[in-house]
């Protein structure tokens, strides 16, 4: 087997992927949830960024890029799930959290559940918006309305309730995932892993609480 | 005081094991959980049954070799504890204990709370040793090693080899016992020489014998007797990058 396949086997090569394309998708998640707030400032601002990302000539390497990284992501984490299923072919009969110094959470113990969630989420989202209806703003220059999209949809109960428990359990995956990735690809410091890990539950509540905040804003107030 | 308790037995590797139900009538609080099963055994041998088999050596909590899960939770409620030194003084009159081997693919029940951890020694036999010849003793200071570092060392080098660890772990993986090792080689002066290759091993041969990979979820830690930190397993996955993607000697 080449060196490449080896490490990216192994069960510390696995963890060290799944980590590092967690994380990237972690910063991806900042800058999406900061994109999507300008629809604070207004449809116009809303639709003049979102224009701005689609007519850039790197969005498409861009968006292969970031569609391989969810691939080996999910890939990865389904292969490393199986794996370590077996390594416990016969469960406990009673088996409790151990507490103490534990991080153990309930994100970090639905950490395959959620990610499936969020696989299923993120197809429906990616058709409903990216390959949605395709309005145009009367104003010139005519952009795409995306903003008028996504106020047609957030008018609607069941969406908003359906995108405000996703964009939940993104911070619940999140919860677990940021400080585990950066344990994963070996990063430990005496007085900055303490410190990343607060900071990683508290980025969790905000990027999973900021985007479950937009469509019930929307459907609040437009 | 009174304890009882649910005790899975098995007769052999690969006979079918049951939980069976024993009394424990007069614990007295000062009991260690191992003299409790030592007074229910000899009551078990006057009666001509099958005693429990369960690990112990030093009973003092260095030694690594007893264990197993007190109501859920390896070596039981106490923090920092093996079940050797776990009192009874810690239980109430009247509880309800279960008591179950060690579970993972990697370490099958011998019989009853007994289980197979050879699949450790085939870990350090991988490379968690040093094999250069140091030659004679040398002046005491000829080789520097800060506190700080020492101190790492001596702490990851406290790893006993429960396997508690995997145990607790919902992956049965032996991260922590496998980093500790890497770990305490790897910050000394003496452990440079093989560092690479033992990591690579090391990793790799904890992969063959069927154990999980590392959730991060500190389970093993909050379990652990002797309170291996964590850091210990991002340490070696950092060696073990470092090893096999960086530099390959």
């Amino acid at each position: 087997m080449s060196t490449f396949r080896r490490v990216f086997s192994s069960s510390v090569g696995t963890k060290l992927l799944i980590g590092l394309t967690g994380l990237a998708m972690f910063v991806y998640l900042i800058l999406h949830l900061i994109g999507n707030a300008l629809i604070f400032a207004g449809p116009d601002t809303f639709n003049h960024y979102s224009h701005a990302l689609i007519s850039n000539p790197l969005i498409i390497p861009i968006e292969t890029g970031l569609l391989l990284i969810f691939l080996l992501h999910v890939y990865k984490t389904i292969v490393n799930y199986f794996s370590n299923q077996s390594a416990r072919p016969t469960g406990y009969a009673e088996k409790k959290f151990a507490g103490h110094t534990s991080r153990k959470s309930v994100a970090s113990s639905t950490m395959i559940f959620s990610g499936l969630v969020l696989l299923l989420f993120v197809v429906i989202h990616v058709k409903q918006f990216k390959y949605g209806a395709w309005y145009l703003t009367t104003t010139a220059p005519s952009v795409r309305d995306l903003a008028r999209l996504e106020f047609e949809v957030f008018r609607q109960p069941l969406w908003v309730a359906f995108y405000a428990l996703c964009t939940i359990v993104v911070g619940l995956h999140l919860r677990h995932g940021i400080a585990s990735g950066f344990q994963s690809i070996g990063f430990d410091h005496p007085v900055y892993t303490r410190r990343l890990t607060v900071t990683g539950v508290v980025l969790a509540i905000i990027i999973g609480g900021g985007l479950a905040f937009i469509p019930v804003w929307v459907y609040f107030t437009q | 005081m009174r304890i009882n308790l649910k005790i899975w037995r098995q007769s052999g590797p690969d006979k079918p094991g049951r939980f069976v139900e024993y009394t424990a009538p007069d614990v007295s609080p000062d009991m260690s959980f191992l003299e409790m099963l030592d007074v229910i055994n000899e009551e078990l041998i006057v009666k001509g049954e099958d005693p429990i088999a369960f690990d112990s050596d030093c009973r003092e909590g260095i030694c690594g070799t007893c264990g197993f899960l007190v109501s859920g939770v390896p070596h039981g409620p106490e923090p920092g504890t093996t079940v050797c030194q776990l009192h009874m003084r810690h239980f109430k009159d009247g509880d309800r204990l279960t008591l179950e081997p060690w579970r993972a693919k990697a370490f099958p029940v011998i019989k009853d709370l007994v289980v197979d951890r050879s699949a450790f020694d085939r870990i350090i036999q991988a490379g968690g040793y040093t094999s250069v010849n140091v030659g004679g003793a040398q002046d005491a200071n000829a080789i520097l090693i800060p506190g700080t570092l020492a101190e790492k060392a001596m702490d990851s080098a406290a790893c006993i080899g429960c396997g508690a660890c995997v145990a607790a772990c919902k992956n049965a993986s032996a991260a922590l016992f496998t980093s500790a090792k890497i770990s305490h080689l790897a910050l000394l002066p003496q452990g440079q020489i093989e560092r690479r290759a033992r990591a690579i091993a090391m990793v790799e041969r904890h992969d063959d014998e069927g154990f999980g990979s590392c959730s991060n979820e500190g389970e093993c830690e909050a379990v652990c007797p002797k309170e291996i930190p964590i850091t210990n397993i991002a340490r070696m996955n950092r060696e073990y990058f470092r090893a096999m993607l960086i530099s390959r000697d």
